[in-house]
C-alpha cells in the first residue's frame, strides 16, 4: 500500500516537473526539441529526424530516449523505424516521405503509462520545379512606339509548394529587371523591349525544394514582332470600271520595320476572300490599286501587315472597308427564250417572248431598258419588229413562219451585245437524248445526250407538277458544248418537276425531251384508299386510285396489298404501280378480310386506310344450281299431282265434292211446239216414271257451243245417248237436267248422212215444265232460247265453199263431207260412240265427246290439227271410262236414227251451276 | 582585322553592322519624336538655337570620309558613352522635375536611353572585331556640372537630343562605311539601308 502511494506521488512529481518545471522568465520550456525543425522535403525522398531530450528533465523524471514514441498525426511511427542514439536522442526514419504527414510529434510515456508530447513539427511535402519548356516570346505592338514582349513557357509539373517564376533577360552588357508573372506561372510580359540588339530571355522557377531554368532565347526582339494592323483604310474608285484604289497608315515606323501587306477582297455578300497576288503588295507601302473588279460592284477590302523579310507574325486583318466599281457596258445580252401558243388559230402564233435579268456581274450597272426586235426570217423585206421595255417579257401575235428575235439590254454606259433567238415554224432539228437527271449536292442535275450536230447552245425548261398550281414553266440556257447542268432555281424536295431539254440550232431548234424527276423523294404523305369493286365466293376484286402527285412525294414503284383475315397471318401482294384493279383469288369463302394498301417509293412506303369486306356464302350459279333443280322438282312434282289428280278426278271428286244438282237453278229447255210428236219416249217411261215431265223441246245448238257446256250441262246427253236408239228428245226427268240432246243428236244424224231440214239459224231452247220432284213443285219454266247466235266461223266458210244455198242445206252437206273425210278413221266413230253409254255421271265426257264427234264433222281441213290434238286426250279418257260400262255399240250403229226422229238438241245453259245428276 | 577574316566573323560583323544602321535609323527617328515630346513637355521653343553643349560630342567633323573604320567606330563609341551618361542624367534630373507626373516623357528618355546603350553595345562588339576591343570607359565622358538652372537643364537636354539625332544619322552612314567590303570583310555585301 505504501509502495503504490509512492508511485503515484512520483508521477504527479514528475507530471509537475514536466509541465511547469523550468519555468524561467515566464516561459514554459520544453523537455527537448525536432531536428530539423519544419522541413520541406521532396515528395518520395527519405526523411529522418532527431528528438533530442533536454538534460535537464533527465534528472527530474528518469525520461530518456528509449521511451521516445514518434507520431504522425494521431497514428504511432512503428518502433521499427526508430533508433536511440544516446539516451538523450531518438531518430525516426522514414524510407519515404509520402507516408508522412502533419504533425510529426515526439512523445514519451512517463514511468511507462502517461503519454506526454515532448515536441511536434510541421512537415510540407512536394517538388523541386521541373525545368521550364517551349519557352517562346511574341512582341505585340500596342502603339507605334510601345512594343511590349509577351513570353510563354511550360511550367511543368505541379510542384504542390510555392514556386516562383521569373523570366529573366538582359544584353550582353546589360541585365535588367525580372519579369515576375502575376497569377499566372506560364506567361509573363516584358513592358517594352529594345529592337536590333539580341535579348537573352529564360525562365527561372525556384521553390523550397531547389530552381530550374530554361534554356535561354537568344533572339532580336524585332524578328518577333506582331505589328499592329495598317489602319485608316479607303477605298476609292478609280477611273477603271475594273479598279478600286485602296489607301492606308502604316502604324510602324519604317525604322523600325519595313512591311510587306496582304490585301484581301470579296465582293459584299460573298463569303469567300480574293487575295491580291503576294508578290504585289511584298513591299513598304501605303496605297494599292485593285484590278480586275467587276464593274458597278460592291467590294469589302481588308489589309494585314508583317516584317518584309517574313520574319515574325501577321498582324491582324485591318477593319473591313467597302468599295464600289463604276458602271459598264453590260458584258453580254440576256438569256432568251419563248412559249409559242398556238392554240387560238392555227394560223397564228401567240409568242410569249421572256428573258432574264442580267447578273450583276453582267449587267455591270442599272439596267434602264430592253430593246427587242423580231425579224421574219422568210421574207427579208418583212419590216422589223422593234420596241424597247422596261421588263423581261413581251407577247407577241405574229403569224406562223421562222423569226429572229434579238434582245439587247441597256444601262447608262451602253448596249449589251444582243442575244438571238431564233423562233423557227417547226421544231424539225434533232433533239437531244437520254435525258437523265440526278441530285447532287442539294440540287438538281439534269444530263443528256448531245446529238449529233453542232448545237449552238441549249435551253432547260422545267416546272413544278402539282395538282394544285399550274405548271409555271422556269427555264434556263447552258452553253452547246455542255451535256449536263445543275438546276438554277429553288428546287424542293418532294416535289416532282417536269424538266424539258431543247437543243438550238444555228438554223433551228430540236424538240424537246422531257423527263421527270424528283430532287429528294420521300414516303408518299397518305396510301391509297383501297375499295372492293366485286366480291366473290373465293376472290375479290379491288379498285383504288393513284395517288395524286402532291401525295406521292416521288416515284410509286409499286403497290403491295396486304389482306388478312380476323386471325390470320397478313399477306402480302406485290402489284405493279400502274394498276388500279386487282383481283385477290383464293379467299375463303364467308370470311371478314381486312385489306390495306401500301404505296411505295425509293424512300418508303405508306399505308392507306383498312378496308374490311366479306366474301360470299355461295360462289356464283350455286345457288341457281340448287334452287332451279329443286324448283324444278317440286314443278314435277306437282305437274305428277296434278295429273295424278286429273286422273283420279272422279275419285276425288266423289269423295270429296260429290255434285248435288240445285233443283232451284235447273232450266228446262221448252220444247218446240212444232216438233212433240216425234219424240219417242218409249224406253224413257221406262226409266222415268210417267208425267215426270210433259214436254221436251228440242233445241239445235251449234257444234262449237260447246264451251258452253258444262258437265252438268252435258249430263243428259248421256241419257239421251242412252236412249237415242230407241227414243230421242226425252229429258232428265227432274226438271233440271233435261239434258235433252238433240243437238248432238242431230250432229250424230248428220253424221248417218241425214240432211237437217231446219230452215233456221236460231236455236230453240225448251222450257221444261217440271211435275215436281219428290212432291216438290215445279216452279220452273224453260223458256225456248231465241237465240240469234251466228254460226261458226267454219261453218260459215264451208257455206262459202258449198257456193250458197240456204243456211240448213250447206250445213248438212258440210257435216256430209266432213263425215267422209272422217270415214278413215273408221274406228272412232264406233269407239266414240261407246262413250255414250258411259255412266250418267261421266255425261260430261260423253257429251264432250258427242261435242268432238260433232266438231269433227263441222270442222275444215284447216282445223283438223285441233282436232287430232283433242283425239288422244279424248281417247284416253274414254279408255278409262269404259271399264264396267255397258258397251252396245251395235245398237249405236246398228240402228241409227231417222232424220226426222233425231231430237233437237238444246244447250240447258243455266243448269250448270246446281244442276242435278241423276247417279 | 584579323578577326574579320573567318566567315563567321564576318557575318558577325555584318549582322552587327546591319542591326546597328536599323538601331540607328530606328534610335533617330524615336529622338525625333522625343525632341518634339521634350519641347512640349519642357516648355521650349523648338526653334530655339542651342549653342554647343559642353560635354556633348559633335557629330560634325571634317573630313569624314578619309577616316578609318576604327576611328570612326571609336568616335562614336565615345559620343555614345558620353550621350549614355547624359540621358541617364537627363532621366533622373526628369524624374526629379515631374516626378510621376509625365511617365511618357521619362518612358521615351528611357527608351531612347536604351538604344543608345544598345547602340554603344555594338560599336563595342564591332571593335572586338577589329582586334582592338573597346577603350575603357572610365575618363570618357566628364560628368556634366550640377550647378545649372533647371532652364539651363532644360536647353542643356534639348542639345543633347539635337546632337543624338545628328549622331544617329552620321552613326548610320558611319557603319554603312564600315560594312564596306573594302573596309570590312571582302564577302560582306554593301548595305544601302537607309533610315
Amino acid at each position: 500500500m505504501f509502495s503504490g502511494w509512492n508511485w503515484v506521488a512520483h508521477g504527479f512529481y514528475l507530471l509537475f516537473n514536466i509541465c511547469s518545471l523550468e519555468v524561467s522568465g515566464g516561459l514554459v520550456q520544453s523537455c527537448g526539441h525536432i531536428i530539423p525543425e519544419s522541413p520541406v522535403l521532396a515528395l518520395g525522398s527519405n526523411f529522418t529526424a532527431l528528438c533530442i531530450l533536454n538534460e535537464s528533465c533527465l534528472d527530474f523524471g528518469n525520461i530518456y530516449a528509449n521511451q521516445i514514441i514518434w507520431k504522425i498525426k494521431n497514428r504511432v511511427v512503428p518502433k521499427e523505424q526508430y533508433r536511440e542514439i544516446n539516451r538523450t536522442v531518438s531518430s525516426v526514419t522514414f524510407n519515404d516521405t509520402s507516408s508522412l504527414a502533419t504533425p510529426l510529434t515526439c512523445n514519451i510515456l512517463a514511468d511507462g503509462q502517461i503519454e506526454q508530447n515532448i515536441y511536434g513539427i510541421t512537415v510540407t511535402i512536394g517538388l523541386p520545379p521541373e525545368k521550364p519548356k517551349n519557352l517562346s516570346c511574341v512582341v505585340h505592338q500596342v502603339s507605334e512606339l510601345i512594343y511590349p514582349m509577351n513570353c510563354t513557357w511550360n511550367p511543368g509539373r505541379h510542384t504542390f509548394l510555392d514556386t516562383q517564376f521569373r523570366l529573366k533577360y538582359r544584353w550582353p552588357q546589360e541585365n535588367f529587371p525580372d519579369c515576375i508573372p502575376k497569377d499566372v506561372n506560364n506567361s509573363c510580359t516584358i513592358t517594352d523591349v529594345q529592337f536590333f540588339v539580341n535579348l537573352e530571355v529564360w525562365v527561372e522557377a525556384a521553390n523550397a525544394l531547389g530552381k530550374a531554368e530554361s534554356d535561354p532565347l537568344v533572339l532580336d526582339p524585332i524578328e518577333i514582332v506582331k505589328p499592329l494592323s495598317p489602319h485608316n483604310l479607303s477605298v476609292n474608285s478609280g477611273i477603271l470600271p475594273t479598279v478600286l484604289k485602296l489607301s492606308w497608315e502604316n502604324r510602324i515606323s519604317a525604322a523600325v520595320m519595313k512591311l510587306k501587306f496582304n490585301i484581301r477582297y470579296r465582293i459584299i455578300g460573298d463569303t469567300n476572300w480574293m487575295q491580291v497576288p503576294p508578290e504585289d503588295t511584298a513591299s513598304l507601302r501605303t496605297s494599292f490599286s485593285v484590278q480586275g473588279l467587276r464593274p458597278y460592284t460592291e467590294y469589302v477590302f481588308s489589309i494585314r501587315c508583317m516584317k518584309e523579310d517574313g520574319v515574325g507574325y501577321w498582324s491582324d486583318w485591318s477593319e473591313e472597308k467597302t468599295g464600289v466599281t463604276t458602271e459598264d457596258k453590260p458584258s453580254k445580252g440576256p438569256p432568251i427564250w419563248r412559249i409559242i401558243d398556238a392554240s387560238h388559230t392555227p394560223a397564228s402564233w401567240t409568242v410569249h417572248l421572256m428573258w432574264k435579268a442580267l447578273e450583276p456581274f453582267e449587267a455591270n450597272g442599272v439596267i434602264l431598258q430592253y430593246e427587242v426586235t423580231v425579224r421574219a426570217k422568210s421574207s427579208l423585206s418583212s419590216p422589223l419588229e422593234k420596241c424597247s421595255v422596261n421588263t423581261t417579257s413581251l407577247t407577241l401575235k405574229l403569224p406562223n413562219g421562222t423569226y429572229e428575235v434579238t434582245v439587247i439590254a441597256r444601262n447608262r454606259v451602253g448596249p449589251s451585245p444582243p442575244s438571238v433567238l431564233l423562233i423557227p415554224a417547226s421544231n424539225s432539228k434533232a433533239p437531244v437524248k437520254n435525258v437523265r437527271t440526278l441530285p447532287k449536292d442539294g440540287k438538281l442535275w439534269v444530263r443528256w445526250t448531245a446529238p449529233n450536230s453542232y448545237v449552238l447552245k441549249y435551253v432547260i425548261e422545267w416546272c413544278l407538277v402539282s395538282n394544285s398550281s399550274d405548271c409555271i414553266i422556269e427555264w434556263q440556257n447552258e452553253p452547246g458544248n455542255v451535256q449536263g447542268t445543275f438546276l438554277k432555281g429553288d428546287i424542293k424536295p418532294f416535289k416532282c418537276y417536269l424538266i424539258t431539254v431543247y437543243p438550238l440550232y444555228a438554223d433551228g431548234q430540236g424538240s424537246g425531251q422531257s423527263v421527270k424527276a424528283y430532287l429528294q423523294q420521300d414516303r408518299p404523305s397518305k396510301g391509297p384508299t383501297v375499295q372492293t369493286k366485286k366480291v366473290g365466293k373465293a376472290e375479290a376484286v379491288l379498285t383504288w386510285n393513284h395517288l395524286t402527285v402532291d401525295e406521292q412525294n416521288g416515284f410509286i414503284r409499286s403497290y403491295t396489298i396486304f389482306y388478312k383475315t380476323v386471325d390470320g397471318n397478313e399477306t402480302a401482294v406485290t402489284v405493279d404501280p400502274t394498276k388500279t384493279e386487282y383481283t385477290l383469288s383464293s379467299l375463303t369463302s364467308d370470311t371478314l378480310y381486312t385489306v390495306r394498301m401500301m404505296a411505295y417509293t425509293d424512300e418508303g412506303g405508306r399505308s392507306g386506310p383498312d378496308f374490311t369486306f366479306t366474301t360470299q356464302k355461295f360462289g356464283k350459279g350455286e345457288i341457281e344450281a340448287i334452287v332451279v333443280p329443286v324448283c324444278l322438282a317440286f314443278l314435277l312434282i306437282v305437274l305428277l299431282g296434278v295429273l295424278f289428280c286429273f286422273n283420279k278426278r272422279d275419285l276425288i271428286k266423289k269423295h270429296i265434292w260429290p255434285i248435288v244438282p240445285d233443283p232451284s237453278k235447273s232450266n228446262i229447255a221448252q220444247w218446240s211446239p212444232q216438233v212433240p210428236a216425234k219424240h219417242n219416249f218409249s224406253s224413257k217411261d221406262q226409266m222415268y216414271p210417267e208425267g215426270s215431265f210433259t214436254d221436251v223441246s228440242v233445241v239445235e245448238i251449234e257444234a262449237d257451243d260447246k264451251k258452253s257446256f258444262s258437265e252438268q250441262d252435258l249430263k243428259p246427253f248421256d241419257l239421251l245417248k242412252k236412249e237415242k236408239s230407241t227414243s230421242e228428245g226425252h229429258s232428265s226427268g227432274i226438271g233440271g237436267s233435261s239434258c235433252m240432246s238433240s243437238p248432238r243428236q242431230s250432229v250424230s244424224d248428220s253424221d248417218e248422212g241425214e240432211t237437217t231440214q231446219n230452215t233456221s239459224s236460231t236455236v230453240q231452247y225448251s222450257t221444261v215444265v217440271l211435275n215436281g220432284y219428290r212432291d216438290q213443285t215445279p216452279v220452273q219454266v224453260f223458256s225456248r232460247s231465241e237465240s240469234t247466235q251466228p254460226l261458226l266461223d267454219s261453218e260459215e266458210r264451208s257455206e262459202d265453199h258449198a257456193g250458197g244455198g240456204d243456211s240448213t242445206t250447206q250445213r248438212q252437206q258440210y257435216f256430209k263431207q266432213n263425215g267422209g273425210q272422217d270415214e278413215t278413221n273408221t274406228d272412232r266413230p264406233c269407239f266414240e260412240r261407246t262413250k255414250q253409254i258411259t255412266p250418267a255421271n261421266e255425261g260430261d265426257l260423253v257429251g264432250f265427246a258427242q261435242l268432238q264427234m260433232s266438231g269433227q264433222s263441222s270442222q275444215p281441213l284447216g282445223l283438223g290439227l285441233e282436232k287430232n290434238m283433242q283425239e288422244p286426250a279424248l281417247s284416253d279418257v274414254l279408255q278409262t271410262s269404259t271399264e264396267g260400262q255397258t258397251v252396245r255399240p251395235e245398237a249405236v250403229g246398228g240402228n241409227p236414227p231417222s232424220v226426222d226422229e233425231m231430237p233437237k238438241s238444246y244447250l240447258p245453259q243455266t243448269v250448270r251451276q246446281g244442276g242435278y245428276m241423276p247417279q | 582585322m584579323a578577326a574579320s577574316d573567318s566567315p563567321s566573323a564576318a557575318l558577325r560583323r555584318r549582322d552587327l553592322c546591319s542591326r546597328g544602321i536599323r538601331l540607328a535609323g530606328k534610335m533617330r527617328s524615336d529622338v525625333v519624336d522625343l525632341l518634339d515630346t521634350y519641347v512640349e513637355r519642357q516648355g521650349l521653343d523648338a526653334s530655339a538655337s542651342v549653342v554647343a553643349v559642353e560635354g556633348v560630342p559633335a557629330a560634325a567633323v571634317e573630313r569624314w570620309d578619309e577616316q578609318t573604320g576604327t576611328q570612326r567606330l571609336l568616335e562614336n563609341l565615345a559620343a555614345y558613352r558620353a550621350f549614355r551618361a547624359l540621358l541617364a542624367q537627363m532621366l533622373e534630373e526628369q524624374r526629379e522635375q515631374l516626378g510621376e507626373a509625365d511617365a511618357a516623357l521619362g518612358r521615351a528618355l528611357a527608351a531612347v536611353l536604351l538604344q543608345v546603350s544598345a547602340f554603344a553595345y555594338h560599336l563595342e562588339e564591332l571593335l572586338r572585331l577589329e582586334s582592338h576591343g573597346p577603350p575603357s570607359e572610365e575618363g570618357a565622358s566628364p560628368p556634366p556640372p550640377s550647378h545649372l538652372s533647371l532652364f539651363e537643364k532644360k536647353l542643356r537636354g534639348l542639345g543633347v537630343l539635337r546632337e543624338l539625332a545628328q549622331w544617329a544619322v552620321r552613326s548610320a552612314r558611319d557603319l554603312r562605311q564600315i560594312a564596306k567590303p573594302s573596309l570590312g570583310s571582302s564577302s560582306a555585301p554593301s548595305l544601302a539601308e537607309s533610315p
